[in-house]
C-alpha cells in the first residue's frame, strides 16, 4: 500500500481530517469555442444547452450544497457573470468561492501573455463590479497555458491555480508562489456524461454514460482518495451534471463522502490557503 | 435533509405534479443522409434508417398503444411520401402530427426563406395527404435563423421542441411569444445511445451501441427527478432506434414505470404548450431564449 498521502509524519488536513474534497465547478453556460469563433449565434438551440447552466442548474446546485452544509467553488468567465449578475451573486451569497476561468473561456494555449494579461484584467474588474469579489484563484479553460502563466498569476495577485491534472495532491508551481490544485479528468463530468451535437462532443460522437456506472466511478475515486489521505478537487459543470437526475447522483455521491467521516470540504481558496500557511516553500512539482 | 424544493401547486393541471411528453422523430433513411450525404445510393447504409418506415413504426405504435400514450410525432414531409401508410396509421391511432420540415435539413445551414419553404412545403403534405395542419414544429438539427420564431406563430404554430435551456416549457421572445417551447435533452434521446452504421460510420468515432440496461436506469433517474422536482419530461423516441424487438421492451419497462408514479400528467406537446400559455407567467428577463433573443436582435454580436 502507498504511504498515507505521501507525506511522513502529521496530518496533511486540519482538525485532524483524513482528506480533503474541492467540490468545483466550471460555470462555464454558453462561452467557449463556439462563441469565441461567432458561430454560436446561429445554433441558438447549442447556446440554449450552455445556458441551461447559468439559468437552471446552478440553483440547483447551491441547494444541493446548502443542504449538505459544504463549500464550492464556481470557475466562472466572467461573460456568464456579466449576463447573469443575479444568478452569480447567489453564489457568493450563499457562501462559496467564484474563481476565474477566462472571459469567455478563451484557451490560454492560444494567448499570448499580453493577451491573458487583458482577459484577466478585464474578468478580475467585471468581478469586482458585479459581484464585489476580487478573484484569487483561476483554472485555465481546457487546462493549457503557456510556460510563463504560473508566474503571470502569482504576479497578478493569484494564491492558485487549479488546472493540471498530474497529481492528486496540491503542490507549488516552479517559484514557489502559486499553489496548484490539481484536479483530474476522472473526476470531469464531461469525460462520462457531457453530449452536445454540432458541434460535436465527444468529437467521434461517444455514448452517454450510464449514470449508476459513472457514480460507482465517482464513489471508487473518493473512497482511493480518502484511504491514502488526497486532495480531490471535481471538475464539474453545472450545465452537465445539473440536470434533475445528475443533481440526484451528486447527491449520493456527496452524502457517501460525508458518511465516511474525516472528510474536509473545503474550497480551492481555502485549501490553497492552507496549503501555504503549512507546507515548505520548496516546489514538490 | 433534501435540496428538493416543492413544486408550486397548480403548475400543471388538477393534482399533478410534472408534465409527461413522448416525441418521436420519425426520420428513417434521412437521419442516415442527413449523418452521410454521399449514402444516397448505399443501400445498406440508407436500410439501418428505412427500418424505421418498414417495422419501427408499426411496433413502436402498438407499444405506445398499450399504454394508451399519445405522442407527439414529428415527420418530415418527404416522409409521408415515402411512407404514407405508416403516416395515416400514426394519425388514426390519436397521436398529434407534427411538422419538422421537408427532409431533415440542417437549417443552421438555412436561410430564413429557404427555412420557411422547407416547412411550408411540408405543411403543404400534411394538409393534402392528412387533412391536417400541424401546428407543432421541431428542426430536424435544432438550429433556428433569426426570426423564425416569429414567422412560425405568425403562420400558427402554437410550439416547437427543438431548444434544450430549462426544464420546463417557456416562451420565445418579444413577438413570438405566442410560441411555447417544449425543450428536450440529449439524456431523453434514445439516438445519441443507439444509433449506429459501421460504414460510413456513424457516430464518426463508431463508439459502443449503449447497454439498454443502463439507458433504461438513466431515464428512470432523470424521471424519478422531473417528478420530485415538478417538471417537464420530454423523451424522444425514434422508430428507426427504439423500434427493434429487444429496445421496445426497454421502453416497455420505461412506460411501466412512468404509469406506475402518480401524479404524472401524459400530454402531446400541443396539450403541454397550450396550457403554458394560459397559465405560466411570461419568461424572466434571464431566460436563456430573452438573452439570446436580446443579444441577437441586431445581429451576431461582436
Amino acid at each position: 500500500m502507498i504511504q498515507q498521502n505521501g507525506h511522513a509524519g502529521a496530518a496533511l488536513w486540519p482538525d485532524g481530517n483524513r482528506s480533503a474534497v474541492a467540490l468545483a465547478f466550471d460555470l462555464d453556460g454558453p462561452t467557449g469555442d463556439a462563441m469565441l469563433k461567432g458561430t454560436i449565434w446561429s445554433r441558438p438551440e447549442y447556446f440554449s444547452q450552455g445556458a441551461y447552466g447559468p439559468w437552471r442548474a446552478l440553483d440547483r446546485i447551491l441547494a444541493l450544497l446548502d443542504a449538505h452544509q459544504v463549500p464550492a467553488t464556481f470557475f466562472t468567465p466572467a461573460w456568464v457573470v456579466q449576463t447573469w449578475p443575479e444568478q452569480c451573486r447567489r453564489i457568493v451569497a450563499h457562501g462559496h468561492e467564484v474563481a476565474h476561468h477566462g472571459y469567455k473561456h478563451e484557451k490560454y494555449w492560444d494567448l499570448s501573455l499580453d493577451e491573458q494579461r487583458q482577459v484577466i484584467g478585464t474578468s478580475q474588474r467585471i468581478f469586482q463590479d458585479v459581484l464585489g469579489v476580487t478573484a484569487t484563484g483561476f483554472r485555465t479553460p481546457s487546462g493549457d497555458w503557456r510556460p510563463e502563466t504560473p508566474a503571470l498569476l502569482a504576479e497578478l495577485g493569484f494564491l492558485y491555480s487549479s488546472s493540471m491534472r498530474g497529481e492528486d495532491r496540491p503542490y507549488r508551481h516552479h517559484g514557489g508562489q502559486l499553489i496548484e490544485i490539481p484536479a483530474r479528468s476522472d473526476m470531469d463530468d464531461y469525460a462520462s456524461l457531457a453530449y452536445t451535437t454540432n458541434p460535436d462532443w465527444p468529437s467521434g460522437g461517444d455514448r452517454i454514460a450510464g449514470y449508476e456506472p459513472t457514480l460507482d466511478n465517482w464513489t471508487r475515486e473518493f473512497d482511493g482518495y480518502h484511504a491514502e489521505g488526497l486532495c480531490l478537487a471535481t471538475i464539474f459543470h453545472p450545465k452537465v451534471v445539473g440536470k434533475p437526475g445528475r443533481a440526484a447522483l451528486l447527491d449520493r455521491w456527496i452524502r457517501h463522502m460525508k458518511d465516511a467521516g474525516g472528510v474536509w470540504f473545503g474550497t480551492c481558496g481555502q485549501i490553497a490557503g492552507w496549503w501555504q500557511q503549512t507546507q515548505e516553500l520548496e516546489p514538490t512539482a | 435533509m433534501t435540496y428538493l424544493q416543492e413544486p408550486p401547486v397548480g403548475r400543471w393541471p388538477g393534482q399533478n405534479r410534472c408534465a409527461f411528453v413522448v416525441t418521436v422523430g420519425f426520420e428513417a433513411e434521412l437521419s442516415v443522409l442527413a449523418a452521410a450525404p454521399d449514402a444516397v445510393d448505399r443501400a445498406k447504409s440508407l436500410s439501418v434508417g428505412q427500418y424505421g418506415g418498414n417495422r419501427g413504426v408499426d411496433r413502436l405504435l402498438a407499444e405506445l398503444a398499450r399504454f394508451g400514450t399519445r405522442a407527439s410525432w414529428f415527420i418530415p414531409g418527404s416522409n409521408l411520401l415515402t411512407y404514407p401508410r405508416q403516416a395515416d396509421a400514426v394519425a388514426a391511432a390519436g397521436h398529434e402530427p407534427a411538422n419538422m420540415g421537408w427532409a431533415l435539413e440542417d437549417m443552421g445551414q438555412q436561410t430564413l426563406s429557404q427555412q420557411l419553404e422547407s416547412i411550408g412545403r411540408a405543411q403543404d403534405a400534411f394538409d393534402v395527404l392528412l387533412g391536417i395542419s400541424p401546428q407543432g414544429f421541431r428542426a430536424g438539427r435544432g438550429s433556428f435563423a433569426a426570426g423564425l420564431p416569429e414567422q412560425l406563430a405568425g403562420l400558427g404554430f402554437t410550439w416547437s421542441s427543438s431548444w434544450h435551456g430549462d426544464d420546463l416549457p417557456h416562451f420565445h421572445a418579444a413577438s413570438a411569444a405566442d410560441l411555447v417551447e417544449v425543450p428536450r435533452h440529449h439524456e431523453l434521446d434514445d439516438f445519441p445511445y443507439f444509433v449506429f452504421n459501421l460504414d460510413p460510420p456513424i457516430p464518426k468515432g463508431s463508439p459502443r451501441i449503449a447497454s439498454s440496461r443502463e439507458v433504461l436506469r438513466n431515464w428512470i433517474l432523470e424521471f424519478d427527478a422531473y417528478l420530485a422536482e415538478g417538471l417537464c419530461f420530454v423523451l424522444t423516441l425514434h422508430p428507426e432506434i427504439i423500434g427493434t424487438p429487444g429496445r421496445v421492451g426497454m421502453l416497455r419497462q420505461f412506460l411501466e414505470h412512468v404509469n406506475s408514479c402518480s401524479g404524472v400528467w401524459q400530454a402531446t406537446g400541443g396539450e403541454v404548450a397550450q396550457w403554458w400559455r394560459q397559465n405560466a407567467a411570461p419568461n424572466s428577463p434571464s431566460h436563456p431564449a430573452e438573452i439570446f433573443h436580446t443579444l441577437t436582435r441586431e445581429g451576431a454580436p461582436a
